[in-house]
């Protein structure tokens, strides 16, 4: 069954507003729409320019609240197409430099109409501080989406509001703090509102300054690591991750693997961060100066422990853990420091020291362990 | 290799016997075919009678592995005698299957 809906004469508006509210109605679907066309390009968007944000959300005004517009505000309009915010979208972005940046997306996608659109950021006195939000008035633009027979599609302006968390939580509070009807908010509260707003725009320069940093870092980092000036790189999760990235220890796995022609099954590294900082390692330099001394050894312990077997698949971890075995052998780590090792890598266990047993007896005759120091 | 499955909801309880070689790494593929459906199983290995396993049956194991964690799972080898886990060890495995 169809429900009827009520008639618009029942809110007991003015004829020119009555005429309004039939024209929102009729068009009710195409504002739908408009949200949907929107909402849907701007995720595109972000999705494309790699930019991740907290949200990205949308609303077609109720009747109820297109209502008590015009009751307050009709006569300001003159047709429905006057009102802008019937259909809203908003984007929600975690820095404030991702602001300017969705804006000049959406600059680019849809048609803005510059004469309605505000950069309330932009509009605070030197000593104010409050409300913080990018305001554009838009239409979808033809060659994004047209339907003869609805052509109100691309006539019909819409509003995309773009603003950051801290900026959507202020605005959210804000509202829900000071903009009650029912009683009047004395005006210091109001005052502490605006000090927040002050304190949170702060906190966004902040953030987006630490951002603009750490990124700084990270290129300049890789930059290091690309030109192989590994002892000037110290040694953490990012460098270490830019590090594997070069697949340092290859070479050394295909030179194990050879020896049985044994496939290489590919297996994360970055467990061996925690190794080497276990060992004492500083730096990426640290690291590759293991590698040039010791592979060859590594490789005669790989040699001794799978040459006599028929194991023709091996962990693509092999290279690095035997590395770790040699040097700490070679260190003078003994029993005691290759069973520590095996506890740091694989947790405690019974069987780490009879492992580390077993490695001092089978390794007591290779060459790295008999050479003079 | 005969292969015992104990289950109470997602929980399986493994116990492995005997030798796991290519003779048999076909008939323990389809052994554990149980273990290969479900979200999140959480599965025990009971190695204790596992006397050898060969690269074919460190295949199936990473197989079983992978299987797992696409479904949010674990799996755990317990009470490998040494013989064995040298073979995860010389091979990097016992870095990349979690065994106690």
């Amino acid at each position: 069954m169809i429900m009827e809906e009520d008639s618009v004469e029942k809110y007991g508006l003015d004829s020119h507003c009555t005429m309004m509210l039939e024209e929102y109605r009729e068009h009710r679907e195409s504002f739908a729409k408009i949200l949907e066309i929107s909402t849907t390009c701007i995720k595109n968007l972000l999705s494309q320019n790699g930019i991740f944000v907290t949200a990205v959300e949308g609303r077609v005004k109720e009747e109820k609240s297109l209502v008590g517009k015009l009751e307050l505000k009709g006569h300001k309009y003159r047709t429905l197409s006057d009102i802008t915010d019937i259909v809203g979208t908003r984007v929600i972005t975690f820095y404030t430099d991702d602001v300017d940046k969705v804006a000049g997306l959406c600059e680019n996608s849809f048609d803005i109409d510059w004469d309605n659109s505000v950069d309330k950021r932009k509009m605070h006195q030197l000593d104010s501080f409050g409300y913080m939000s990018l305001h554009y008035v838009c239409r979808i633009p033809k060659s994004m989406y047209f339907d003869q027979a609805h052509p109100e599609i691309n006539t019909t302006r819409f509003e995309l509001q773009l603003r950051t968390t801290l900026q959507h939580m202020w605005a959210n509070m804000n509202h829900d703090c000071g903009y009650k009807g029912d009683v009047e908010i004395p005006i210091e509260h109001l005052r502490n509102m605006n000090r927040l707003a002050g304190v949170l725009e702060l906190a966004d320069d902040e953030f987006s300054r630490i951002r603009t940093a750490v990124n700084d870092y990270r290129r300049q980092v890789q930059g290091l690591v690309a030109n192989g000036k590994f002892s000037e790189v110290p040694l953490n999760v990012d460098t270490f991750r830019s590090y594997l990235n070069m697949k340092p220890f290859d070479k050394l796995n295909r030179r194990i693997a050879a020896i049985n022609q044994a496939e290489i099954h590919d297996a994360t590294l970055m467990p061996y961060l925690r190794i080497f900082k276990y060992l004492g390692f500083k730096s990426l330099g640290d690291i590759e100066d293991l590698k040039k001394q010791s592979s060859d050894d590594a490789y005669q312990l790989a040699t001794l422990e799978i040459g006599g077997t028929d194991l023709d698949i091996i962990s693509a971890t092999i290279a690095v853990q035997d590395l770790c075995i040699v040097h700490i052998l070679k260190s003078g780590g003994g029993e005691d420091g290759l069973t520590a090792f095996f506890e740091e890598l694989s947790g405690e266990s019974a069987y780490n020291r009879t492992r580390a047993r077993r490695l001092i007896e089978k390794t007591a005759r290779l060459p790295f362990m008999n050479t003079k120091k | 290799m005969n292969v015992t499955i104990n289950q109470e909801g997602n929980k399986f309880n493994v116990i492995l016997e005997g030798r796991l070689d290519t003779t048999n790494a076909d008939q323990f593929q389809k052994d554990i075919e149980p273990l290969m459906n479900g979200d999140k199983p959480e599965i025990s290995l009971d190695c204790t009678a596992m006397e050898y396993t060969s690269s074919q049956g460190l295949r199936m194991f990473l197989m079983l592995q992978k299987s797992v964690n696409s479904r949010g799972g674990s799996m755990v080898m317990v009470g490998m005698n040494p013989q064995v886990k040298e073979v995860f060890d010389i091979t990097g495995f016992s870095n990349i299957i979690k065994i106690i």
